[in-house]
C-alpha cells in the first residue's frame, strides 16, 4: 500500500459535478484531489477519447457545448492532482483509499465531496448474458471515447429516451440500427412531457436534441416503435437476434436502456443517510441545502444525489464547492449565499424537467419478464426461479444474499440489487434497505491491501 | 461478427500488438484491451458456470463481466478500463 497522501478536498469522480466543485473552490489556494476511474476527465457524459487519438467532431450536439466548457476550464485549472484510472474502494470521514495502476493509495482530506455519477439500470430478460448485449450507456461511451460500433445491427430497446439520441450517434457514425423500442406507450411518453410545458421549454435544447435524433433516424429509416417489448433475446455464442411482442428482431448487438441508478457503494460504505432515488431503482444521497449528506465532512452532488442529468449534476457541483469553501471559512455566508444564487435556480429548473423525463421513462410497469432461468445476479449466476423462491419466503436482500450468493460476486450487487428489490416489493409492502455496503467498493488483491515489505 | 472502429475523422495511435489468450492481435495505442478485443471479433470474455460465454456488458467498470488477468503481473483488471500496450499479454480465462 503506498504512502498517505493529503489534501484539503478529495473529489471522487471527474464528470460535471466534479469539475464544477473543483472550479468553485479554485482561487483558494487550497490542494484538491480528483479521482476517476477514466483515465481523462469528462464523467461518461462526456466520456474523452483516448489522449492518442485525435478525433473530428466530437460530440458537436449543442447540449453538449455548456458541458464542454465547464470542462475546458476544469482542465485549465492549476492546483488539481488529477488521478484518473483510480477506483475507490473505501471511504470514511477525513480519508478516501483509492485503487491505481499501481496498487492501492490512502487520501486524507478534510472534505470529501462524492461526485460518482451514474450507472445503466441493469435489466435481466431471457438472453441478456449473451456477448453482444450491452447496456445502452455502454455502447454509447464506446462511440463517444474508443470510436467504436459494437455491432453491425444494433437494437435499442427500454424505456428511456436517451436511447433516441444513442440510436442517433450510431447512425451518424455510419452504423445501422435495427430499431429502437419503447416498451411503453407513445402516449405514456409524450403525456408526461407535454403535462409541464414550461419545465420542458426551458431544457429547449435537450429537447431539440431529440428532436434532431428523430430526425436523423427517419432519414436512416430507422424504426421507433412504442409498445414494443422485448420477450427474449436469442443467439448461440452471441446474440444474433430478440423476440418481442411485435416479432422477432435480426440484430447483433442490443442496448438495455431503461434509465440510470446512481453509484452509490462508496456513500453507503461510509454510513451516509440514502433514499430510494427514483423510478429506475438504486438508491440516492440525502443532502442538505448545501449539498452536505449525513456523514459530517462528505458532501455529495451530480447523479449521487439522484439522477437528473449532466446540467443538474454542474449546479449541485457548483453549490457542494461553494458550501465547501464556506465549511472551510474561506469565505463568509453572506458571500457563499450571493454565489450559490445562480447554481441554486439551475439545480431546481434542471431537477423539474429531470422529474418529467423520471415520468416519460418511467419503466416500473414495462420490464420485460424474466423465465425461471434467466440469470439475475450475473456474477454468480443466480437465477429468477431460485429468487423467487426465496423473496415468496419472505426473505430480506440480505438474508436472499447469503442464502443465494445473489449479489456477493465480483459487482458487488450493483446489477442484481434493483432487480432483485423489485421483486422483493412485489410481495407486498414494506421497505427493504438493500444490500449492507462492505469495503471494498471495487475488488482488490489482498496483496495490495498489505504495507509493503 | 466484430465491432467496427469509426474510421472517419478518427485519427488512432500508432498500430501495436496485444496477446490475448496467445493470439496476436491488432490495435492502436490509446485503445481500451476491451475494444481491441471487440475490434478482432474477440466478445466472449469468461465462461459462466453453465459453460456459455459471457461478454462485456456496461463498459464503464461496474459490472465486472469484461475481467481479464494480466499475464505480466498476475493482476485481474477490467478490459474496459485497461489501456493496451504494445506486447501486452492476457488472458480470459482467470
Amino acid at each position: 500500500m503506498a504512502d498517505l497522501q493529503h489534501f484539503d478536498v478529495a473529489i471522487i469522480g471527474g464528470g460535471p459535478a466534479g469539475q464544477a466543485a473543483a472550479v468553485a473552490l479554485s482561487g483558494h489556494g487550497l490542494s484538491i484531489a480528483v479521482i476517476d476511474e477514466q483515465p481523462r476527465p469528462g464523467g461518461q457524459i462526456l466520456r474523452q477519447p483516448p489522449a492518442r487519438f485525435a478525433v473530428q467532431a466530437w460530440l458537436e450536439g449543442r447540449s453538449y457545448a455548456p458541458l464542454k466548457q465547464l470542462l475546458a476550464r476544469f482542465q485549465a485549472l492549476s492546483g488539481i492532482t488529477w488521478l484518473g484510472e483510480h477506483s475507490v474502494i473505501g471511504v470514511q470521514q477525513g480519508s478516501v483509499m483509492a485503487m491505481g495502476p499501481e496498487g492501492v493509495t490512502t487520501i486524507s482530506a478534510r472534505h470529501i465531496l462524492i461526485a460518482a455519477g451514474c450507472q445503466d439500470l441493469a435489466v435481466p430478460v431471457s438472453g441478456w448474458t449473451l456477448p453482444g448485449v450491452y447496456a445502452a450507456g455502454g455502447i454509447q461511451a464506446f462511440l463517444k471515447g474508443q470510436q467504436l460500433l459494437v455491432g453491425s445491427r444494433v437494437l435499442l430497446a427500454g424505456t428511456h429516451p436517451l436511447q433516441l439520441l444513442i440510436a442517433a450517434q450510431i447512425v451518424a457514425a455510419g452504423g445501422t440500427v435495427a430499431a429502437v423500442m419503447f416498451a411503453q406507450p407513445r402516449s405514456a411518453m409524450i403525456g408526461a412531457l407535454t403535462k409541464h410545458p414550461l419545465a420542458a421549454l426551458r431544457r429547449a435544447p435537450d429537447l431539440l436534441a431529440t428532436a434532431g435524433a428523430l430526425r436523423t433516424l427517419a432519414r436512416a429509416g430507422t424504426p421507433v416503435l412504442f409498445g414494443a417489448k422485448i420477450e427474449a433475446l436469442t443467439g448461440n455464442d452471441r446474440v444474433s437476434g430478440a423476440i418481442t411482442n411485435q416479432g422477432q428482431v435480426a440484430c447483433d448487438a442490443v442496448g438495455l436502456c431503461y434509465g440510470f441508478v446512481p453509484q452509490s457503494a462508496v456513500p453507503r460504505m461510509a454510513g451516509a443517510q440514502m433514499k430510494p432515488a427514483g423510478p429506475a431503482g438504486g438508491w440516492a444521497c440525502v443532502h442538505d441545502e448545501w449539498m452536505r449528506t449525513s456523514v459530517p465532512g462528505i458532501a455529495a452532488a451530480g447523479e449521487a444525489v439522484g439522477v437528473a442529468g449532466a446540467a443538474a449534476a454542474a449546479a449541485g457541483g457548483s453549490l457542494a464547492g461553494i458550501a465547501i469553501a464556506l465549511d472551510l471559512g474561506l469565505i463568509d455566508a453572506d458571500a457563499a449565499d450571493r454565489a450559490a444564487r445562480q447554481p441554486r435556480r439551475a439545480l431546481l429548473q434542471h431537477r423539474a424537467f429531470a422529474a418529467l423525463l423520471d415520468a416519460a421513462a418511467d419503466p416500473t410497469d414495462h420490464f420485460p419478464k424474466p423465465a425461471g432461468d434467466t440469470i439475475i445476479c450475473r456474477c454468480e449466476d443466480v437465477d429468477h426461479a431460485t429468487l423467487t423462491g426465496q423473496v415468496s419466503a419472505g426473505g430480506s436482500a440480505n438474508a436472499i444474499k447469503l442464502a443465494t450468493r445473489c449479489g456477493m460476486g465480483a459487482c458487488q450487487g450493483r446489477n442484481c440489487e434493483p432487480s432483485l428489490l423489485r421483486m422483493i416489493a412485489e410481495t407486498g409492502p414494506g421497505s427493504d434497505p438493500g444490500f449492507t455496503a462492505r469495503f471494498p467498493a471495487r475488488q482488490v488483491s489482498i496483496a495490495d491491501l498489505l504495507p509493503p515489505e | 461478427m466484430s465491432a467496427d472502429r469509426i474510421i472517419h475523422g478518427v485519427v488512432r495511435g500508432e498500430p501495436i500488438t496485444i496477446i490475448v489468450d496467445g493470439e496476436p492481435l491488432a490495435c492502436f495505442a490509446g485503445e481500451t484491451v476491451a475494444a481491441a478485443m471487440l475490434a478482432a471479433g474477440v466478445d466472449a470474455f469468461r465462461s459462466d458456470r453453465r459453460g456459455k460465454p459471457r461478454g462485456l456488458f456496461c463498459n464503464m467498470g461496474s459490472c465486472y463481466e469484461c475481467q481479464v488477468t494480466l499475464v505480466a503481473s498476475g493482476r485481474r483488471v477490467r478490459a474496459c478500463l485497461t489501456q493496451a500496450v504494445d506486447a501486452m499479454e492476457v488472458v480470459t480465462r482467470g
